[in-house]
């Protein structure tokens, strides 16, 4: 019981039914079966995007490279399909090794002169976006007809009896979940995990272990450039159609959202259940405000204070846990 | 023939032209507990790190157990069964005490796969090396120091370690956890470990080594039993020249008598001490010791207001006063040099000048100007009264050794002209020599008058320079020492 008080996790998750709760009672359309699908629809790609924050903040540090990744690896395949007609699996290998090489940029600055991975991914992105536009046109392109059975796959179609709108859940969803899968073989089951983990608490130690630090951090950064264009294929292929000025400045509301789900800036914490709930709530709250009147405009205010609200419980948990480290000194130093 | 198990022959390192070690023999006989000492940066941390082959040494050969290798690998030396201690300890604060005691275990089976319930085994079989008995589900953050320690030697044991290398162990211990690190040591050795202690305590060296090596800018100086080595010969060999400090203290020389007390307090509690009641006379060098947690640094910092007094009485010159803040403080010419100079004392990036003129601002500024030229003078002043070792004093503090950079912290202090000056652990991680050279400022610091309070549980340091003690245990005042009595088989009996 102790331990469930002492996750940020909890407290998110809280703050997620009281939130429900409340514009529940208020609008009585919030667990409508089309809202409820729609969220889910809603924060498929950022939940995507949120894996690639989480592996680079537990191991290294800030990555803020995977919106223009996504962006331009996406905006590429979608003028190669509609001008060549490539198949879809050919496209989306060039996808995906276009944000291994971004990936492969970040990790070797970072690794190899130990530059900060903020920097670094900053400069990534603003090339991204300057290639995407510059020597790329950077105009609206429709989904190439390759990518359209994707496109059109809705894995659930539902109407709400209570007003008649209809949602559907698009096939990303199933690629997200399976992502998350993915990271959850590989963070709990394998030595790479457990690393990510070691190297984010502690640097030298790690090494000292025989962890093999820099080998860990460069994959970490590919995994992200690879998991970046997977959520830009999927957000538009959602949309039906691909322009990169869409992606840029995704990143912010990822970062605030695993942080709010327990990721700490400073390294080595943070789990994948936690990405979830942080990126759902920050979902909800763009999604579902304007069901009980509230305006897009303070809708940022809300999103605001729940951000900060997330980082005080964190605060207090980190003081709290200091407390008791000083208190178990003092027993040491006493007994 | 002794047996040696470790025999490093003519080790060089350096780096971009520096020598770092300069043909250093060190030789470790099988079984025994072998001490590597010498000052900050005499070059003991890079042998380690040869011999642990993280940074293999340029020239000169490592023989282990009798083969010779040119070079050690990370790998090949803990294969050999050479284990270091590190002086952080390499533990995952962020992980369990599960995955902390199983990771290097799970790491050299080489498998991709990790799994819960065979590192939980492994672990518990971890813990059986020590008889320990941890949460095993606790993240190692919420541990305290000596727990930690216990979680590193565990881990190393368990990986079949014969040789143990613990880099400055008892740096973050109290007393009583460094007399269970040291039985445990004995224990290890009854069993054929082989030790190799670093340390620049002296007291610890005689109660736990069999032999001794010393170093001093990059070279081995002396080396042999540590029985044979007289306390005196210790201090030339680590600093290079005999020091000649006084042992005489010359208290009535000092001691003004006829004046009322420069600080007294009586029944004064604050948050972790009750009840203390004590005066100290001006050129009056007055002791306060007592374990870690004992309520020593929190009655200093009431004293300097950093923390609130929770009742009792403060007298300066014989007037009550109050002190609710540190400007108090200051106005009543008291001035704390803190414990922990890194975070509470120094700005580290910034200039010596800016470091010493900092407190005292308001002296060098005209009509709200800040005068760099007044600054620079008064900062030069000090530099050379007090020998911090410089070429300018507008470089950087960190550049400085330990030491010096303690004098910085005094310097800044003094130039606020105080009364009644409390150094907290003044000595902590400074050379031996730099010690020396600031118990020799104190007590010319207390000959022209001034008050000196020294909080410090360093006992050595407390029976050579104070000229009185009081001692403190759980937060109360448990007794007073007074000079003729002050030894440090007394001082050991009252804080325990």
């Amino acid at each position: 019981m102790k331990k469930l008080f002492g996750r940020n996790e909890f407290y998110v998750a809280l703050i997620i039914v009281l939130l429900a709760a409340f514009i529940q009672a208020k609008s009585g359309l919030f667990f409508a079966v089309n809202n409820i699908v729609d969220l889910f629809r809603a924060i498929t790609v950022n939940a995507i995007y949120a894996l690639c924050a989480m592996f680079a903040f537990v191991s290294t540090g800030a990555d803020v490279s995977f919106p223009m990744i996504a962006g331009m690896s996406t905006y590429i395949v979608f003028k190669l399909g509609v001008e060549t007609g490539l198949p879809a699996f050919v496209l989306v290998i060039i996808a995906l090794v276009i944000g291994a090489l971004c990936g492969c940029v970040n990790g070797f600055f970072i690794v190899k002169f130990h530059f900060n991975s903020l920097i670094v991914t900053l400069s990534t992105s603003s090339i991204c976006y300057g290639i995407a536009f510059g020597a790329l046109k950077g105009v609206r392109i429709n989904v190439p007809d390759p990518f359209m059975p994707f496109a059109n796959w809705n894995i659930l179609k539902v109407t709400s009896e209570q007003t008649g709108l209809g949602a559907s859940l698009h096939g990303a969803f199933v690629v997200m979940l399976l992502m998350y899968l993915c990271a959850y073989i590989v963070l709990n089951h394998t030595m790479i995990g457990r690393a990510i983990y070691a190297i984010g608490g502690d640097e030298v130690s790690a090494r000292r272990a025989g962890f093999k630090v820099d080998a860990i951090r460069f994959s970490v950064f590919v995994a992200n450039g690879i998991a970046s264009a997977i959520g830009g294929l999927c957000y538009a292929c959602m949309c039906r159609n691909c322009s990169p000025m869409e992606y840029y400045g995704g990143e912010m509301i990822v970062i605030a959202a695993i942080v709010l789900g327990g990721v700490r800036l400073t390294g080595g914490h943070g789990t994948l259940l936690g990405c979830f709930l942080g990126t759902f709530l920050l979902g909800m709250v763009s999604n579902s405000l304007t069901m009980i009147g509230v305006s897009v405009y303070y809708q940022n205010v809300f999103l605001g204070i729940i951000i900060i609200l997330g980082a005080s419980i964190a605060a207090i948990q980190a003081a709290r846990s200091m407390k008791t480290v000083s208190a178990s000194d003092k027993e040491a130093a006493n007994s | 023939m002794p047996d040696y198990i470790l025999n490093c022959k003519g080790i060089c390192k350096s780096f971009g032209g520096v020598h770092a070690l300069r043909n250093v023999d060190l030789r470790v006989q099988r079984g025994e507990v072998h001490c590597l000492a010498g000052e900050n940066g005499c070059g003991k941390s890079t042998i380690i790190k040869a011999i642990s082959g993280f940074q293999p040494q340029d020239s000169g050969t490592i023989e282990f157990n009798g083969v010779t290798y040119k070079s050690l690998s990370p790998v090949l030396s803990i294969d050999l069964g050479i284990q270091v201690i590190y002086q952080d300890l390499s533990v995952f604060p962020n992980l369990t005490v599960q995955e902390n005691l199983a990771i290097n275990t799970v790491l050299s089976h080489k498998t991709k796969i990790y799994n819960h319930r065979q590192q939980r085994e492994i672990a518990k079989k971890v813990m059986e090396t020590l008889n320990l008995n941890l949460d095993l589900d606790v993240r190692v953050e919420q541990l305290p120091v000596a727990s930690k320690q216990l979680i590193a030697i565990a881990r190393a044991l368990y990986a079949k370690a014969n040789f143990l290398i613990l880099d400055e162990p008892t740096t973050a211990l109290t007393r009583k956890e460094v007399d269970r690190l040291f039985e445990l040591i004995r224990g290890l050795k009854e069993k054929g470990m082989t030790v190799l202690f670093v340390s620049h305590k002296l007291d610890e060296m005689y109660e736990i080594s069999d032999s001794i090596t010393i170093m001093r800018s990059g070279e081995a100086v002396y080396t042999g039993e540590m029985k044979t080595l007289s306390e005196d010969d210790f201090t030339r060999y680590m600093t290079g020249h005999d020091i000649a400090f006084d042992t005489n203290k010359n208290p009535e020389g000092r001691i003004r008598k006829d004046v009322p007390p420069a600080l007294e307090v009586s029944d004064l509690s604050g948050p972790g001490f009750r009840h203390v009641s004590f005066s100290v006379q001006p050129g009056e060098i007055l002791g306060i010791t007592g374990q870690l947690g004992s309520g020593r640094s929190e009655l200093c910092n009431t004293l300097f207001g950093i923390t609130k007094s929770e009742g009792g009485k403060i007298s300066r010159d014989g007037k009550e006063t109050s002190i609710h803040s540190v400007n108090d403080a200051i106005q009543n010419g008291i001035a704390l040099v803190p414990e922990d100079r890194l975070t509470e004392g120094l700005f580290l990036p910034v200039s010596i000048m800016e470091n010493i003129t900092l407190v005292n601002y308001k002296d060098f500024t005209h009509s709200g100007i800040l005068s760099q030229s007044a600054q620079e003078s008064n900062s030069s002043e000090w530099v050379k009264e007090i020998h911090v070792k410089t070429d300018d004093h507008l470089l950087p503090v960190q550049t400085l050794s330990g030491g010096n950079q303690q004098k910085v912290v005094l310097a800044k202090w003094l130039s606020t002209k105080p009364k009644v000056l409390i150094l907290n652990g003044p000595t902590v991680g400074v050379d031996i020599g730099a010690k020396y050279d600031i118990y020799q400022h104190l007590r010319d610091l207390a000959s022209s008058g001034m008050a000196v309070i020294v909080a410090s549980d360093d006992l050595a340091e407390v029976v050579r320079l104070c000229d009185r003690s009081i001692v403190m245990r759980s937060g109360v005042m448990s007794s007073e020492i007074p000079g003729e009595e002050l030894t440090a088989e007394n001082l050991t009996k009252a804080i325990m």
